[in-house]
C-alpha cells in the first residue's frame, strides 16, 4: 500500500475531524529504512483479532464512554500501543485521528525517537480500520505517541527526531464547543508538559479535562496554569 | 493579479497531490486549511514589474549588507542579540562569491493601486516547494491556456550545485524537531540527490569547524562538507549550548545562507538607512517600497499628548519575528493578544520598531469572499527565482495564511 492510499484509509474524504490528521508518517512510509515488527498488530488482521480487542474492551474503562458528541478523546500512550488503542476506540464508534509527527532519521544515524515503528503501526492497523463502518459523524480520538518528548542524546552526533505536539496541531477550543463538545479525555499515564499546556487553554475555554489509564475511571483534573518558563 | 478556482470536484485530489507529491506536510493550522482553493494569476505587465522592483531592492540589500559587514561600528541601531553581534566581528573573510544569497520580498498590493513591501525574509526564507511544486500541480487541474510559473526550486538547486564540486556533500542544517522545518529541506535534498549530490539532513549542532572548514560530525555520517545550507534562524542558532557555533560566522565552506543575512533580517534594518546613504549606498527603492518605519519611541512623541492618531496609523512589529507573528495588527489579533504584544513593545522597546501602515487591497473570490495577499518573491545570488505567495481574510498573513501557487500570463520568460 501506498502511503497515499494509508492516509486515506485514516483520512477517508467527507468524515468529520480528518482535516486534523497529520500526513507526516504515510508521506515517510515509503522511505523507512529499518524493518519493524509489531507482534500485536498482526493480530488485527483476523478474527482472533476481534477477540483479543473485546476482550481488552471488556476489561477497559473506555467501555464507559459511548461515543458522544460531547467528548474528544486524546490517545497519549507509547507509540505502537497508541495505534493499537485507536483501532480499539474505531471498533467503538471513534474517529481515530492519528497526528503524529515525527520524522525519520538521517539514514546511517541513531536517532533519539523511535518514529519508524509508528509508521509500521498505522501501516498495519490500516488493514483493520478499512474494515470497520465508522459514522462520519463520529466523535474523534486523536492519537499522539507518549515517547514523542524522548530527546535525551547520550551523544551529540544523534540525531534528534523527537517532537512536541502543539496548540495548531488540534482544533481550538472553540471549534470543538461549536460542534458540541464539553469535555476532553486523555488516554495515558500522565499529562505531558506539551500537552499540559493545550489542555490548560481548552480548561480556561470552559472545557472539562479527565485522564485515564486506560483501565481505572476517567478522573476530572483541574490543570494549574503552567509556569512562564514551561509555556515556552 | 487575479484568483482562479481549483475547480471544486479536483480540489480533494489536489490537496493530496499536494501533499504527497509536493512536500505540503502541515496542511491544518488550528482551525485552518493552509491549502487555498485558488490559484494566484498575475498578468505578464505585473510579473515584469515585480521582478524589476525586487532586483532593485536586492541590489540595494545586497551593497548594505556587504557594507554594514565592513562597518560594524554602524549598526548599533540594528539591535542586533548581543550574542549575534558578537560573533558577526569574525565575519571580516566574507567573499559573497563564495556563498549562495538567497532572500524572499514581501510584496503586497496596496488600495492605490501600487506596491508595498512588508520585509525581506534574508536569513532563513522558507516555502521552497510551494514556490515550485505547488503551480505545477495546479496548472495541471486548471483548465485555462497560456499560464506559466517560474520554478523556484530549479534556480535554487542550480545555485547550490553551481558551487559545489561533482558529487559534494552538503548538510542541510535544520531544527530536526520540527516537522515542518524537515518539508523545506527534505524538498531541497531530493532535489540535489537527482543530481547526485550527498545529502545529509542534520541539525546545527552537528557541524563542527576546524580551520575554517566545516565537517559533519552526525552518527554514520561523519566528514568534511562541501557545502551548508542553513535553516536554523540565526538568533536561535546562537542560543545552542554548548558553544560551538561560531564557526558558522566564517566559514569558507559554501554557506546558504552566511550569516551575513542578519543585518537585513532584522526589521530594524531601515533604522541604518540614513547611516548608509551617507556613505553613498542608495536605499531609493527600499524607501519608495517599505512603509515609514521608526523607532518605538518615536512614536509616541509623534503622538505627543494629543489623541492616539498616530498610534493608530502606525503598528508594531518585532525585530526578530517571523511569519507574521506578533505584529500588532488590532483587528486581525486573536483574544488578548493585542494587549499582549502592546505590554512586550512597552517593555522591550528596542526588541521592536514602529511601521506606518499600510491598506492591503483584497482580491475578490469566486464566491463573496475577500482575500489579503502577500507576495514573497526570491532572489538567489542577485537573480529572480520565483513567488511564495500566501493568502488570508485577515489583513495580517500569518501561520493562519493559506499557501497558494502563483501563475504568470503570457509566454514562458526565457
Amino acid at each position: 500500500m501506498t502511503g497515499k492510499e494509508l492516509y486515506r484509509i485514516w483520512a477517508p474524504p467527507g468524515a468529520k475531524w480528518v482535516e486534523w490528521v497529520r500526513p507526516v508518517p504515510f508521506v515517510e512510509s515509503e522511505s523507512c529504512s529499518k524493518f519493524y515488527y509489531v507482534p500485536e498488530m498482526k493480530l488485527w488482521a483476523g478474527n482472533i483479532a476481534m477477540n483479543v480487542c473485546n476482550q481488552v474492551d471488556n476489561s477497559d474503562a473506555v467501555r464507559n464512554m459511548a461515543p458522544g458528541t460531547d467528548t474528544v478523546l486524546i490517545v497519549d500512550l507509547p507509540g505502537a500501543e497508541s495505534v493499537k488503542k485507536g483501532i480499539e476506540l474505531a471498533g467503538k464508534g471513534y474517529r481515530p485521528i492519528p497526528i503524529f509527527n515525527g520524522t525519520i532519521e538521517q539514514k546511517g544515524a541513531r536517532a533519539t525517537t523511535d518514529n519508524q515503528s509508528v509508521v509500521e503501526a498505522l501501516r498495519q492497523g490500516a488493514e483493520r480500520l478499512k474494515t470497520l463502518e465508522i459514522q462520519k459523524e463520529a466523535p474523534p480520538a486523536f492519537l499522539l505517541d507518549s515517547n514523542r518528548l524522548n530527546r535525551f542524546k547520550m551523544d551529540v552526533s544523534l540525531f534528534d527526531n523527537s517532537w512536541d505536539v502543539y496548540p495548531q496541531d488540534l482544533p481550538s477550543a472553540d471549534y470543538c464547543k461549536a460542534q458540541g463538545v464539553r469535555s476532553v479525555v486523555v488516554i495515558g499515564k500522565r499529562f505531558s508538559k506539551d500537552l499540559k499546556k493545550i489542555l490548560y487553554a481548552y480548561q480556561k475555554k470552559g472545557l472539562e479535562i479527565f485522564l485515564t489509564n486506560g483501565f481505572a475511571e476517567p478522573k476530572r483534573i483541574r490543570i494549574r496554569r503552567p509556569l512562564r518558563k514551561e509555556k515556552e | 493579479m487575479r484568483l482562479i478556482q481549483i475547480p471544486k470536484d479536483k480540489y480533494d485530489e489536489y490537496r493530496l497531490t499536494l501533499l504527497f507529491d509536493c512536500y505540503k506536510w502541515d496542511p491544518q493550522f488550528l482551525d485552518h486549511n493552509t491549502v487555498a482553493r485558488y490559484a494566484l494569476v498575475l498578468s505578464r505587465e505585473e510579473h515584469d514589474e515585480l521582478r524589476q522592483l525586487t532586483l532593485e531592492l536586492d541590489k540595494e540589500t545586497r551593497a548594505a549588507e556587504e557594507f554594514l559587514n565592513r562597518h560594524q561600528e554602524l549598526t548599533k541601531s540594528l539591535a542586533l542579540p548581543r550574542s549575534v553581534k558578537c560573533q558577526m566581528k569574525r565575519m571580516g573573510n566574507y567573499v559573497p562569491e563564495q556563498h549562495v544569497r538567497l532572500m524572499r520580498y514581501d510584496f503586497h498590493p496596496t488600495v492605490e493601486g501600487k506596491w508595498a513591501v512588508s520585509e525581506v525574509n534574508s536569513d532563513v526564507p522558507g516555502g521552497f516547494a510551494e514556490g515550485s511544486f505547488m503551480p505545477r500541480a495546479a496548472l495541471e487541474l486548471i483548465g485555462e491556456t497560456g499560464l506559466w510559473y517560474q520554478d523556484f526550486g530549479k534556480t535554487l538547486a542550480d545555485a547550490i550545485t553551481g558551487k559545489l564540486p561533482s558529487g559534494g556533500r552538503i548538510m542541510l542544517v535544520h531544527c530536526t524537531s520540527y516537522s515542518d522545518d524537515r518539508q523545506v529541506m527534505q524538498f531541497l535534498g531530493d532535489r540535489l540527490e537527482e543530481r547526485g549530490f550527498r545529502v545529509i539532513y542534520g541539525a546545527a549542532d552537528h557541524v563542527r569547524f576546524r580551520e575554517g572548514r566545516a565537517f559533519s560530525i552526525l552518527d554514520g555520517n561523519e566528514g568534511e562538507l562541501d557545502g551548508i545550507f542553513r535553516f536554523t534562524p540565526l538568533e536561535w542558532l546562537t542560543d545552542i549550548k554548548p558553544k560551538r557555533w561560531q564557526g558558522y560566522f566564517n566559514t569558507t565552506t559554501m554557506s546558504c545562507n552566511h550569516p551575513v543575512a542578519m543585518f537585513a533580517q532584522t526589521k530594524r534594518f531601515p533604522l541604518v538607512w540614513d547611516k548608509l546613504e551617507q556613505q553613498g549606498i542608495s536605499m531609493g527603492m527600499w524607501r519608495k517600497l517599505l512603509p515609514e518605519t521608526v523607532e518605538v519611541k518615536t512614536v509616541k512623541k509623534l503622538q505627543g499628548k494629543k489623541s492616539d492618531t498616530k498610534e493608530k496609523e502606525f503598528l508594531y512589529k518585532p525585530a526578530c519575528g517571523r511569519v507574521g507573528e506578533n505584529i500588532s495588527i488590532r483587528e486581525a489579533c486573536a483574544e488578548g493578544e493585542y494587549e499582549k504584544i502592546m505590554r512586550d513593545v512597552k517593555r522591550h522597546p528596542k526588541k521592536y520598531l514602529a511601521q506606518k501602515r499600510f491598506h492591503s487591497k483584497p482580491l475578490n473570490g469566486n464566491e463573496g469572499e475577500q482575500f489579503h495577499v502577500c507576495l514573497g518573491s526570491y532572489t538567489v545570488d542577485g537573480q529572480h527565482a520565483g513567488y511564495y505567495a500566501r493568502i488570508s481574510e485577515s489583513p495580517r498573513i500569518d501561520s493562519n495564511a493559506a499557501d497558494i501557487p502563483v501563475l504568470i500570463e503570457g509566454e514562458v520568460a526565457k
